[in-house]
C-alpha cells in the first residue's frame, strides 16, 4: 500500500499538464496480415483517423476517414510524406491539399476551432504492399507553416 | 493494514485538489508583438486575463474556458481590433458584452456552442467588418442580433444549423457587405420572398457561398433582377433533377462569377447531362467556372452553348475529350483548364481567346500545334508535355503572345528562335529539359523579353551567345544548369538591362574577369550553392548597381585583401553564411574587413569557422586578430633575440683578444719578462717570421712583443751569450719555427737545445712548435728528441689558406696568452724586474 501511495505521489507530481504529453497510439486498421498504428506527433492533439479498407493490396483511391478540431485556419493546406523503412528514408513528397482558388477538397478553407470530419478518398495509385515494417511521417500544414496535424503511423506487412 | 488505506486516499484526495488548483493556469499569454499582439491559446483561462495591456491590439483567447461572455468582458482593451474567442465553450453572450471596443474590426467565435445570444450582444463594436461565428449553433439569419453593424463586410456563418435562406430586412442596414458565407448548413429551398431584401436594397458586391447546402429548390423567378458579384454553389445537390431545378430557378440573376461543381470528397451526382447547363441561358454570366463532375458530358458544344459569350471560363478537375469541338464564334478570351484529364492537348481554334491556362493536366505526351490568333497569356505548366519544336508563332498561331509558360514539363527541344513571337515579355521555361540550348542565339528574337526562368532545365551552357538578342531582358534566372568547366564565361554581352541575376546551384568554381562587365543596372546577384572557393571581388566591381549579393552555401575560405575595396559602393546586402570559412592568422585582413562591414553582411552571426579545427562552428565575427599580433611580436621577438646573440658571438670572437684585455683590468704586464717570446728560427725563413709572425703579433691585439735576433740582441756580445741572455732570459715562451732549413741548420740546433734545457731548468711549459712546411721523416729523425716531441705535442702548422691562417694566428695568440701575468701589480713588478734587467745588463 505504501509503495502504491509513493507511487502515486511521484506519478501525480512528474506527470505533465498541458503539452509535452505524448499520444497514445491508435489503430488506423488491422487485418490478416496489415497492420496500421498511428501516433499523433502534434504536442498540441491528437486525432481520429481510420482507412476503409485493409489489404495489402492497396486499391488506388483509398477510402479514409479522419476527424480533428483545427488549431490553423486551412485556407491553404500541405501534405509532407516521408517514408521509412530500417530507419533510412525511402520517399519523400509534398502535395498541396488545398489551394486558394482552387479548393479541391469540402474541408478548405476552414477555420481555426472547427470541427472538421473527412470521410471520402485518397489520391493514391492502387499497389501491392511490400512485406515488412515501414515507418511513415505525415505532417499537415498550412500558409504559416503552422502545423495543423502530425502523425507517426507504422505500417506492418507481413 | 487500516491507518495505510486512510493514509493513500488523504493522500489521493490531497492530489485531485492540487491537480483541481493546478487547472486554473498562471501561465503568462505569449507576447507575439509588445503591447500589441498577444496570444493566449489554450492555457486553461477560465477569465479574460487582466495581466495583459491595456494597448493591446490583437489578442488571441482561442481553446480556453470562457463559457460565459458578461457585459464590457473586454472593456479593459479598448484598442482592440481582432478579438480571436475559438473554441472557447462559450454558451452565453450577454448585453454589451463587447461594449467599448470602438476599434473592433474582426471578432471571430469560431466553435462555440452558443445557446444564448442577448439581443444587444454585439453593441458597441461601431467599426466591426468581419464576424466569424462558423459553428456556433446558429439556428437562423433572421434572429441573429447584428442589424447594427453598419460597417459589417463580411459576415461567416458556415458549419451552422440555419434552414432559411431568407435575407432579414437588417441587410439593408448593411451596405458594406460582400462577403456571406452560408456553406455548411442546413437551407433546402430558396423562395421569392427570401430575396426581397436585395431587390429593395441591392448588394451588388456581393459574394454568397452556398456550397454544401443540400438545396432541392429554388423558386423561379427568385433571383431575378438580382446582380450578384459571385455565387458559389458547390456539393449543393444530390441528383440531377434537383440541380436542373434549381439552375433553372437562378433565371434572371445577373452575376459576375458563377461557381458550379462538387467537391472531390463530396461527389453525390451520379450522372451530369448537358440539360443542366441549359438553365445558365437564362442568366447574365461574366465568369463561369465548373469543378470535380464526375461524369462530363462529351458534348461540350452544347454544354457550353449556354456559355457562349461568358469572357472567363475555368475548368477544373473534369474529364474533357472534345474541347476541339467548341465553335471559333464562342466570345471566351479567358479559359482556364486545371487538372482535368485529356486523350490528347486540345487543338483549340478559339479567335477571341486572350488568355489560355492549361496547367496540371495529365494524359497527354506532346503538344500539338493550335490556331489561337488573338491569344496573349498562354501557361501549359506542368503538364508533362514534350515540344518537339520550340518555338514560332506557327506553334500557337499567333504573333500577339507576351507570355508565355512552358515550366514543368518533359523535354523541350529548341529547333527555332521565337520566330514571330516578338511581342514576348515573359517566359518561364523552368524544370522542363531544354535541348539544343547551345546550337544557336535560341531567343535572339526576343528583344521585348522582360522575364526569362531557365532554371533547373539541365542545360549545360557551352554557347556563349545563348543569350543574344536580350537586349530588354530585367531578370534571368537560370539556377540549377552548368557551365563548361564550371567557368562563368563572358555570356552576358548583350544584356545590358539586366537587373536581377540567379546563378544559383550552378557548380560554378571560378568566374570569368570580364562576365559582368555589361550587368551595369544589375542590382541583385545570387550566386549561392555553388562551388566557388574565394570572394574574387574583381568580378564585380563593375556592377555600379548592384545591391544585393549572395554567395551563401559556397566553399569560399578567404578573400585577397588587395581585392575587396573593389565591392561596389552600392551594395546594401551581402550574404557569405554557410561557407569554408578559414579563420587563421593568414587571412586576418579578410576577417577584420568582414567585421568592418558587419552591417553589410545578411545573417553575420551565422558565419561559421570550418578551420581550423580549434575554431571549427565558432562565429567568424569571433576571431580576435590580436592572436595574430601576439604570435607576431613573438617571432619577432625571437628573431631579434637570436640576431643579436649571434652578433654579440661573432663579436665576442671578432674581439675576443680585445675582450680578454678589458676583462684583465684593461693593461696587461709583461711579467718578470721583457718578451713575450723567443723566436727561434732558420735564417732562411727569415721573411717568413718578419712578414707573418711579427706583422701579426706585433702589430695585432694583444700587441705581443717577440725577441728577434736580428733587431733584440745586443751587439758586441757573443751570440750564446744574446742567445741565453736576451733570449731565454727575458722571455717568457720560445717559438721554435720549424723547417727544412732549421733542422739544417746548426745554430737553429744549438738555440733549440738551450731551450729545451732552459724549459726543464726554469720548469716553465713554454716552447710552442710552428711547423711551417711539410718535413721529411728522415730528416727529422736525425733530430731524435726533436723528431719524439714533434710526435707527442700538439704543434702548429702553417697553412697559406684563409681560414688556415685565421685558425693558425688565434691559437698562437692564445698560446702565447697562457701565463701571462694580468694584475696590474705583475705589471708593476714586471716593469722594477724589466728595470732591473736592463740595469743588470
Amino acid at each position: 500500500m505504501k509503495g502504491f501511495a509513493a507511487a502515486f505521489l511521484v506519478w501525480a507530481l512528474v506527470s505533465p499538464q498541458g503539452g509535452g504529453e505524448t499520444w497514445p497510439a491508435h489503430t488506423a486498421c488491422r487485418d490478416g496480415n496489415l497492420e496500421v498504428l498511428y501516433q499523433s506527433c502534434d504536442p498540441l492533439q491528437d486525432f481520429g483517423f481510420s482507412a476503409d479498407q485493409c489489404s495489402k493490396q492497396l486499391k488506388p483511391n483509398l477510402n479514409i476517414r479522419f476527424g480533428i478540431v483545427l488549431r490553423e485556419d486551412i485556407e491553404e493546406l500541405f501534405l509532407d510524406v516521408a517514408l521509412f523503412a530500417k530507419g533510412s528514408s525511402i520517399l519523400k513528397f509534398s502535395y498541396p491539399v488545398c489551394e486558394v482558388d482552387l479548393p479541391k477538397f469540402s474541408f478548405c478553407g476552414r477555420k481555426k476551432g472547427e470541427q472538421i470530419y473527412y470521410a471520402g478518398p485518397v489520391n493514391n495509385p492502387g499497389f501491392e504492399i511490400p512485406v515488412g515494417e515501414y515507418q511513415v511521417l505525415l505532417e499537415l500544414y498550412n500558409r504559416d507553416h503552422s502545423t495543423v496535424a502530425c502523425a507517426n503511423a507504422t505500417v506492418t506487412c507481413s | 493494514m487500516m491507518p495505510h488505506t486512510h493514509l493513500a486516499v488523504a493522500l489521493m484526495t490531497a492530489m485531485a485538489f492540487l491537480s483541481c488548483l493546478r487547472s486554473e493556469s498562471w501561465e503568462p499569454c505569449v507576447q507575439v508583438v509588445p503591447n500589441i499582439s498577444y496570444q493566449c491559446m489554450e492555457l486553461n483561462l477560465y477569465k479574460v486575463p487582466d495581466n495583459i495591456p491595456t494597448s493591446t491590439k490583437i489578442l488571441d483567447l482561442s481553446f480556453n474556458h470562457l463559457n460565459h461572455l458578461g457585459s464590457h468582458s473586454f472593456s479593459r482593451f479598448p484598442e482592440l481590433l481582432v478579438l480571436d474567442l475559438s473554441r472557447c465553450e462559450i454558451q452565453m453572450i450577454d448585453d454589451n458584452a463587447y461594449q467599448g471596443l470602438n476599434h473592433l474590426a474582426t471578432l471571430i467565435l469560431t466553435g462555440n456552442p452558443i445557446q444564448s445570444l442577448a439581443l444587444r450582444a454585439f453593441s458597441g463594436i461601431p467599426s466591426l467588418q468581419k464576424l466569424v461565428a462558423v459553428e456556433t449553433n446558429l439556428a437562423s439569419l433572421e434572429d441573429f442580433p447584428i442589424g447594427h453593424l453598419k460597417t459589417l463586410k463580411e459576415l461567416n456563418v458556415a458549419h451552422n444549423l440555419i434552414h432559411s435562406f431568407k435575407v432579414p430586412k437588417y441587410f439593408s442596414n448593411l451596405p458594406n457587405l460582400e462577403y456571406l458565407d452560408l456553406s455548411n448548413n442546413k437551407i433546402q429551398n430558396i423562395y421569392h420572398g427570401d430575396l426581397q431584401v436585395l431587390h429593395q436594397m441591392p448588394l451588388l458586391n456581393l459574394s454568397l457561398d452556398l456550397s454544401l447546402n443540400p438545396l432541392d429548390f429554388i423558386e423561379p423567378g427568385a433571383f431575378k433582377e438580382i446582380k450578384l458579384n459571385k455565387l458559389t454553389m458547390r456539393s449543393n445537390f444530390n441528383s440531377i433533377d434537383a440541380m436542373k431545378t434549381c439552375i433553372q430557378g437562378l433565371a434572371g440573376l445577373k452575376i459576375n462569377r458563377l461557381v458550379l461543381g462538387e467537391f472531390k470528397n463530396e461527389r453525390n451526382l451520379e450522372s451530369f447531362d448537358k440539360s443542366v447547363m441549359e438553365g445558365l441561358c437564362n442568366l447574365t454570366i461574366e465568369q463561369f467556372r465548373i469543378a470535380n463532375i464526375r461524369e462530363f458530358p462529351e458534348d461540350v458544344t452544347d454544354s457550353f452553348n449556354c456559355l457562349a459569350n461568358v469572357s472567363m471560363i475555368s475548368l477544373l478537375s473534369l474529364y474533357l475529350d472534345n474541347l476541339e469541338a467548341i465553335p471559333e464564334d464562342f466570345r471566351w478570351q479567358h479559359l482556364e483548364l486545371v487538372n482535368c484529364k485529356f486523350k490528347r492537348f486540345p487543338t483549340l481554334k478559339l479567335n477571341s481567346l486572350k488568355k489560355f491556362v492549361f496547367i496540371h493536366n495529365t494524359g497527354m505526351s506532346t503538344f500539338v500545334e493550335t490556331e489561337l490568333p488573338n491569344l496573349q497569356f498562354l501557361a501549359l505548366k506542368g503538364n508533362d508535355l514534350s515540344f518537339k519544336g520550340c518555338c514560332s508563332h506557327t506553334d500557337f498561331g499567333t504573333t500577339k503572345l507576351k507570355y508565355l509558360d512552358l515550366s514543368f514539363n518533359g523535354i523541350i527541344t529548341m529547333n527555332s528562335n521565337f520566330m514571330g513571337l516578338e511581342q514576348l515579355e515573359h517566359l518561364d521555361l523552368q524544370h522542363s529539359a531544354l535541348k539544343q540550348a547551345n546550337d544557336f542565339s535560341i531567343f535572339l528574337s526576343l528583344r521585348n523579353l522582360h522575364y526569362l526562368d531557365i532554371s533547373y532545365t539541365q542545360t549545360r551552357i557551352v554557347f556563349h551567345g545563348i543569350f543574344h538578342g536580350l537586349v530588354s531582358l530585367q531578370t534571368l534566372k537560370m539556377a540549377g544548369n552548368s557551365f563548361q568547366n564550371n567557368l562563368l564565361p563572358d555570356i552576358f554581352t548583350e544584356v545590358t538591362n539586366l537587373t536581377v541575376l540567379d546563378l544559383s546551384k550552378c557548380q560554378l568554381e571560378r568566374v570569368s574577369q570580364r562576365a559582368f562587365d555589361p550587368l551595369t543596372k544589375l542590382q541583385v546577384l545570387n550566386m549561392s550553392h555553388n562551388k566557388l572557393l574565394s570572394l574574387d571581388v574583381l568580378p564585380y566591381e563593375p556592377l555600379r548597381s548592384l545591391q544585393i549579393l549572395d554567395c551563401s552555401f559556397n566553399r569560399i575560405v578567404a578573400s585577397k585583401e588587395q581585392e575587396l575595396q573593389h565591392l561596389p559602393r552600392s551594395l546594401a546586402f551581402l550574404n557569405l553564411t554557410q561557407n569554408d570559412f578559414a579563420c587563421v592568422c593568414e587571412h586576418q585582413h579578410f576577417l577584420q574587413w568582414l567585421k568592418d562591414q558587419r552591417q553589410l553582411l545578411v545573417e553575420a552571426e551565422q558565419m561559421v569557422c570550418t578551420q581550423p579545427l580549434d575554431m571549427q562552428d565558432m562565429p567568424v565575427l569571433s576571431f580576435r586578430n590580436a592572436t595574430c599580433q601576439i604570435s607576431k611580436m613573438t617571432i619577432s621577438v625571437s628573431v631579434l633575440t637570436v640576431l643579436l646573440v649571434s652578433v654579440a658571438g661573432v663579436l665576442v670572437y671578432k674581439f675576443y683578444f680585445h675582450l680578454m684585455l678589458l676583462a684583465g683590468c684593461k693593461k696587461y704586464g709583461k711579467g718578470e719578462n721583457t718578451y713575450d717570446a723567443f723566436v727561434i728560427y732558420s735564417s732562411q725563413d727569415e721573411d717568413w717570421v718578419r712578414n707573418e709572425l711579427v706583422k701579426n703579433l706585433e702589430e695585432g691585439v694583444p700587441p705581443f712583443q717577440l725577441c728577434l735576433h736580428y733587431r733584440d740582441f745586443i751587439p758586441g756580445v757573443a751570440i750564446a751569450a744574446n742567445i741565453i741572455q736576451e733570449g731565454f732570459h727575458k722571455s717568457r715562451k720560445v717559438i721554435v719555427v720549424v723547417s727544412q732549413h732549421f733542422i739544417q741548420s746548426r745554430w737553429c740546433i744549438f738555440e733549440y737545445e738551450i731551450a729545451q734545457t732552459w724549459q726543464f731548468l726554469s720548469s716553465r711549459a713554454g716552447i710552442i712548435f710552428i711547423v711551417l712546411q711539410k718535413l721529411e721523416k728522415s730528416l727529422l729523425r736525425q733530430q731524435v728528441e726533436l723528431y719524439r716531441l714533434l710526435s707527442r705535442n700538439t704543434y702548429l702548422e702553417w697553412e697559406d689558406t684563409v681560414l688556415g691562417r685565421h685558425i693558425f694566428w688565434r691559437r698562437l695568440r692564445k698560446a702565447l696568452l697562457e701565463g701571462k701575468a694580468w694584475s696590474p701589480e705583475g705589471t708593476a713588478d714586471a716593469e722594477s724586474s724589466q728595470h732591473e734587467a736592463t740595469t743588470s745588463t
